[in-house]
């Protein structure tokens, strides 16, 4: 697949955790340990129907802000384990980044992570909802 | 007679398929769609190859073959659902079926002060288009409910409810629970207040054979897909009394007998509601299909699947923290076996069965006031047909214990 990358050098090495694994468990085994380890997790007492990533098959809801030093923040929660993961490495590579970057980034680290439920353009695609949500909001932010 | 599994495999080339992981595909996905046996790709692909053309319109031989073909397909069809080919109306599939009722039937026979009576149980293609009418004409909307605990119909509470309605509308096998609803009971009940009946068979018709004239409903809406048939097509089957009481809904060329600048005449029949050009491949393979499903006796079709389904629902009621929700194991039930676990999310689930090569359902299932009445956003589903063996069920509890083992 493509050349271009769009993700932050500072993902590599969780990009290349994933990639190592050695088959498609292992890689969701890894994603559940993710899931608990979001850098700024939204609780499900902060959930509604502002924040819902709607077309999810999973319930996902996302706030998107900018902290003091013009640095993008996504805080986000899901119920499905492999969403929230996904979440939390989103966030890892999102966090502290130009939103104008953010506006530009493609989910091209999950493929790369090797997650290949992550791509399908299933309108039920927990995942890819909240990665065009977060990019609609951030551009939003610019 | 049991049923010879090997030579019905065989008929499913899809069967042989493996995974981009290496796994062996087994397709528990049947009340989504189907897979389809080489006879009905053949009779597509061999429309395509020998004679495609426009069916109704042209004069020379391929267009000769294609409506022979078309109209045959229609007389097959019909036959298998025991009835005329007058009363089967070709359509998009079953919601598009429901529409037509409510477009075609409903605004011309119904307003303010009507009643439509659900349930819980149906899918939203039987729900939306009624509520849309509610909001344009007036109508009243009731839902029976569903016992929880039995996962049936109330049906002291259907019979109040059809007391004074003119239409039910009811779903024959639920695509969640695979629960078969009392139809013939349903349809004495309504028709003793002078209701008209509108089943959804879209799960109904996979699973046992169903004789429209016999059964003496008003309206039936079915899939091919879902029977071995091609995606695209469905039928709505219309008494033809009924029919006469139908206005064009979808109009333009073919259901008109003449168009001037003054205005329209249209077709009688079944042929004032197929505008446009007909969907001729898919009828031709849905044709094929039925004339493949003819072959079985669909008890015995039932009860192999109700066999596995059943043995199925079975094992993983003892894996702990597993909660099946409806009855795979009676007798009547289809096939579907809707499950969650109690710490591991559908999605993740599905997913995780999927690394194993099992094909099945997670969501809603369009069924979101089902949903409600069960207290859960969502389900598992792994639903069963005609080409599943015993096997398949073994190694998908094997897989549902590894997953749950490693992952709760």
């Amino acid at each position: 697949m493509g050349v271009l990358r769009t993700w932050p050098e500072h993902l590599d090495p969780v990009v290349k955790e994933f990639s190592e694994c050695f088959d498609s468990m292992e890689r969701y085994e890894l994603l559940f340990q993710y899931a608990k380890r979001h850098p700024t997790p939204l609780p499900p007492d902060e959930w509604n129907d502002e924040n819902q990533v709607h077309g999810c098959q999973s319930r996902a809801h996302v706030i998107c802000l900018v902290d003091d030093e013009g640095g993008f923040v996504l805080r986000g929660g899901a119920d499905a384990q492999i969403v929230q993961g996904l979440m939390a490495v989103t966030a890892m590579a999102v966090n502290g980044m130009n939103p104008s970057k953010v506006a530009q980034m493609e989910p091209d680290y999950a493929e790369a992570m090797g997650i290949r439920s992550s791509l399908t353009p299933s309108r039920a695609n927990g995942f890819l909802n909240m990665f065009r949500r977060v990019r609609e909001e951030a551009a939003m932010l610019v | 007679m049991p049923l010879d599994m090997g030579a019905i495999r065989a008929d499913f080339p899809i069967l042989e398929r493996r995974l981009p992981n290496g796994k062996q595909l087994v397709y528990f996905d049947n009340a989504a769609t189907s897979q389809k046996p080489q006879c009905v790709i053949d009779a597509m692909t061999h429309y395509y190859e020998e004679y495609n053309s426009n069916a109704h319109r042209s004069n020379h031989t391929l267009a000769d073959e294609a409506t022979t073909a078309l109209e045959y397909a229609r007389e097959r069809i019909a036959a298998y659902f025991g009835t005329s080919p007058d009363q089967l109306i070709y359509t998009s599939g079953a919601t598009e079926g429901i529409n037509l009722v409510a477009y075609a039937w409903a605004r011309e026979n119904l307003g303010d002060g009507d009643v439509i009576v659900l349930t819980e149980m149906e899918h939203h293609a039987d729900i939306v288009p009624w509520q849309q009418l509610s909001i344009e004409r007036g109508v009243e909307v009731r839902y029976v409910p569903i016992d929880t605990e039995s996962f049936t119909l109330d049906m002291d509470a259907l019979e109040v409810a059809v007391a004074d309605a003119s239409l039910v509308c009811v779903v024959h096998i639920s695509n969640v629970l695979g629960v078969r609803n009392p139809i013939e009971d349903i349809i004495e009940m309504s028709h003793a207040t002078g209701a008209r009946v509108l089943l959804d068979c879209a799960q109904g018709a996979p699973h046992e054979r169903i004789h429209f004239d016999q059964l003496g409903a008003d309206f039936i809406a079915i899939s091919a897909h879902k029977m071995a048939g091609p995606t695209g097509i469905g039928c709505l089957l219309v008494k033809s009394d009924v029919m006469e009481q139908m206005a064009p809904f979808m109009t333009g060329g073919l259901v008109i007998k003449s168009v001037s600048t003054e205005g329209t005449t249209f077709q009688d029949g079944h042929a004032m509601f197929e505008t446009g050009t007909p969907r001729i491949a898919e009828a031709i393979g849905w044709g094929a299909a039925v004339e493949w499903l003819d072959q079985f006796d669909m008890d015995e079709v039932h009860e192999h699947i109700n066999d596995v389904a059943s043995w199925t629902a079975a094992q993983m009621r003892e894996i702990p923290g597993i909660r099946i929700y409806g009855e795979p194991e009676r007798e009547d039930s289809s096939g579907a076996v809707s499950f969650l676990h109690e710490s591991i999310q559908s999605q993740d689930l599905a997913l995780l069965l999927d690394e194993g090569g099992f094909a099945v359902r997670t969501g809603h299932h369009c069924a979101q006031p089902l949903m409600d009445a069960l207290g859960v956003p969502s389900t598992n589903r792994a639903s069963f047909w005609i080409y599943n063996t015993m096997d398949e069920a073994e190694a998908f509890v094997d897989h549902l214990q590894h997953v749950i083992g490693r992952f709760s």
